[in-house]
C-alpha cells in the first residue's frame, strides 16, 4: 500500500482499525500533530490527511497492526 | 418487460435504501453488480422497537423475492443470496417456511448491522468489522480472513425494488418529497392508541401520523424518533416538524430506521432514557475502545445527572458528559456509538430543564414522586 500511494504522490488519509486498535497510543508519538489520545488512551485522529512517508512509518510502528493509510 | 435496466429504473425512482442509511440503491446494486456480489437480505429489525422489516416478510415476501431476482446480476453463475433473520423469530420460521437460506443472527443489537451480518456469513462471529474498502468489492476482515463480495439489502428496500418495477419510477417518485421519495413503512409504537406499521412516506407531518395510530395518549409529552440510535423531541416539538431529513435536522435526526415511540407519560423520561443507554453500553461489540469504555462512561454519567442531589455535582457530570458524547461519534467499526451519542446529545438537549428539577427533587412525571 506505501509504494501504491507514493506513485500518485498525493497525501494519503489516516485510517485507524478500531478493531485491531488496543490503545498502545504509539500512534500519538509518531503522529503528534495529527494524533491525541482520549481518557482511555485510544487515538482520536484530528486530522486525517498525513504526509506519507510519516504516515508510513506510523503504520509500521503501530504495535497492534491498526494504522493503515488510503487516498 | 421493461425497456429500461432495473438500474436505471431504481436511480430514477430514487430509491434509498431502507435500512436507516439511506444510500442510494441504484449505487449500491450497481456495484454490486460490478463485483457480483453475493446478497443478504437482511430482515433483522436490530433497532430498538423496529417491526417493519418482519412485517414486510410476514406481508410482501413474493415482492421481496422478486426484488432479489432484480437486483442479482444476469449471467451464468447466480451469486449465492441468504436472508438473515434473528435466532428464533418469527421471521425466520416464515423464511425457511418458504423454503429459503436463512442466516441467524444472535439477538443482539450489533449482530445485524451490516458487515456484522457479512462475518457471520463468513463463519465469523456477528460482530462489526472494519471496512477499510466497502465489503462490496471484498477485502479482508481485520484478522486477514478473505472476505468475498458482499452486498446487504434490507427487506423494505427490495420489496420497493419490486414495486419500481412493477408501478415504475415515476409511481414510485411521486410519493413523498422530491429529496426523499417513495412509500416507507414506518413503525408507530409506545403511548398511542393503535401502535403498529404504517406504509407512509416523508414528508408526514407528525400530527397526521399519530392520528393515523388513533392519537396519542393522554399526556405524552415525549417522542422518540428512530430507537436507540435516534433522537428525543418534546411533543411540541414533533408535532410542529415532519418525518423527513430536513423535518428532523433542526433536532439532529433522520428518518432513519422508521420508528417513532411516545413515551409513556407515567414514567421518568430521563429514567427511559437512562435504561436505553444502559441498554446500548451493554450492546457493545466490546471491540473498539470508545465504544467499550466511553459507552458505559455515558451511561454512567446520564444516571448520575438523573440521581444528582446537589446542583454543583450536576453542572461537573454535565460538563463531563457533554465532552464525551462529543469523542465517541465515528471510533468504531460500526455507527453504534454514533447512534448512542447522537441519542444521548439530543436528550440533553431536551431534558436538561427536566433533569435539572430532579436536582431539587423534583419530577415532572408521576411515577417518580414514588420510585424517588
Amino acid at each position: 500500500m506505501p509504494t501504491d500511494v507514493r506513485r500518485r504522490g498525493r497525501q494519503p488519509r489516516l485510517g485507524v482499525d478500531r478493531v485491531l486498535c488496543s490503545g498502545h497510543g504509539v500512534c500519538a508519538h509518531t503522529l503528534p500533530e495529527r494524533v491525541r489520545l482520549d481518557e482511555w488512551g485510544y487515538p482520536i485522529v484530528d486530522s486525517e490527511v498525513v504526509d506519507a512517508r510519516e504516515g508510513a512509518q506510523a503504520v509500521r510502528l503501530c504495535p497492534a497492526r491498526a494504522l493503515f493509510l488510503r487516498d | 418487460m421493461s425497456a429500461m435496466s432495473i438500474l436505471d429504473e431504481l436511480a430514477e425512482a430514487g430509491l434509498t435504501g431502507r435500512g436507516g442509511a439511506g444510500f442510494p440503491a441504484a449505487v449500491k446494486v450497481r456495484a454490486a453488480h460490478e463485483n457480483r456480489a453475493a446478497l443478504i437480505v437482511n430482515c433483522c429489525d436490530g433497532e430498538v422497537g423496529a417491526v417493519k422489516d418482519g412485517w414486510v416478510v410476514a406481508h410482501h415476501l413474493p415482492q421481496v423475492r422478486a426484488g432479489v431476482e432484480l437486483v442479482l446480476p444476469t449471467g451464468r453463475r447466480r451469486p449465492p443470496v441468504v436472508y438473515a433473520a434473528h435466532r428464533g423469530s418469527a421471521t425466520a420460521a416464515r423464511l425457511r417456511e418458504d423454503g429459503l437460506d436463512v442466516l441467524e443472527a444472535p439477538p443482539r443489537y450489533v449482530s445485524s448491522e451490516e458487515t456484522a451480518l457479512i462475518s457471520l456469513w463468513h463463519g465469523g462471529h456477528a460482530r462489526p468489522m472494519t471496512k477499510r474498502e466497502p465489503f462490496v468489492r471484498g477485502g479482508r476482515d481485520s484478522q486477514g480472513r478473505r472476505i468475498r463480495p458482499t452486498v446487504v439489502l434490507n427487506a423494505e428496500t427490495l420489496w420497493r425494488v419490486a414495486q419500481v418495477r412493477a408501478h415504475g419510477p415515476a409511481w414510485f417518485a411521486a410519493q413523498g418529497t422530491p429529496a426523499e421519495p417513495g412509500p416507507r413503512l414506518l413503525a408507530v409504537r409506545g403511548a398511542v392508541t393503535a401502535p403498529g406499521v404504517l406504509e407512509t412516506a416523508a414528508g408526514m407531518p407528525f400530527p397526521a401520523i399519530f392520528e393515523a395510530a388513533r392519537g396519542l395518549r393522554p399526556g405524552v409529552e415525549y417522542v422518540l424518533v428512530g430507537g436507540l440510535g435516534g433522537v428525543l423531541l418534546s411533543r411540541w416539538e414533533a408535532e410542529s416538524t415532519t418525518w423527513s431529513t430536513p423535518g428532523l435536522a433542526p433536532f439532529g435526526g433522520t428518518p432513519g430506521p422508521g420508528i417513532v415511540e411516545a413515551l409513556d407519560p407515567a414514567r421518568c423520561p430521563a429514567q427511559v432514557i437512562a435504561e436505553l443507554l444502559a441498554y446500548g453500553a451493554g450492546e457493545s461489540a466490546g471491540q473498539c475502545g470508545p465504544c467499550m469504555f466511553g459507552l458505559p462512561s455515558i451511561a454512567a454519567d446520564w444516571a448520575e445527572l438523573t440521581d444528582a442531589a446537589h446542583p454543583a455535582a450536576f453542572e461537573t457530570t454535565l460538563a463531563r458528559l457533554r465532552a464525551r458524547v462529543g469523542l465517541v461519534a465515528g471510533r468504531g467499526a460500526c455507527r453504534h456509538p454514533d447512534g448512542v451519542a447522537r441519542l444521548t446529545a439530543s436528550a440533553l438537549r431536551t431534558l436538561t430543564p427536566h433533569l435539572r428539577d430532579h436536582t431539587h427533587g423534583r419530577c415532572t412525571a408521576r411515577s417518580l414522586t414514588h420510585a424517588h
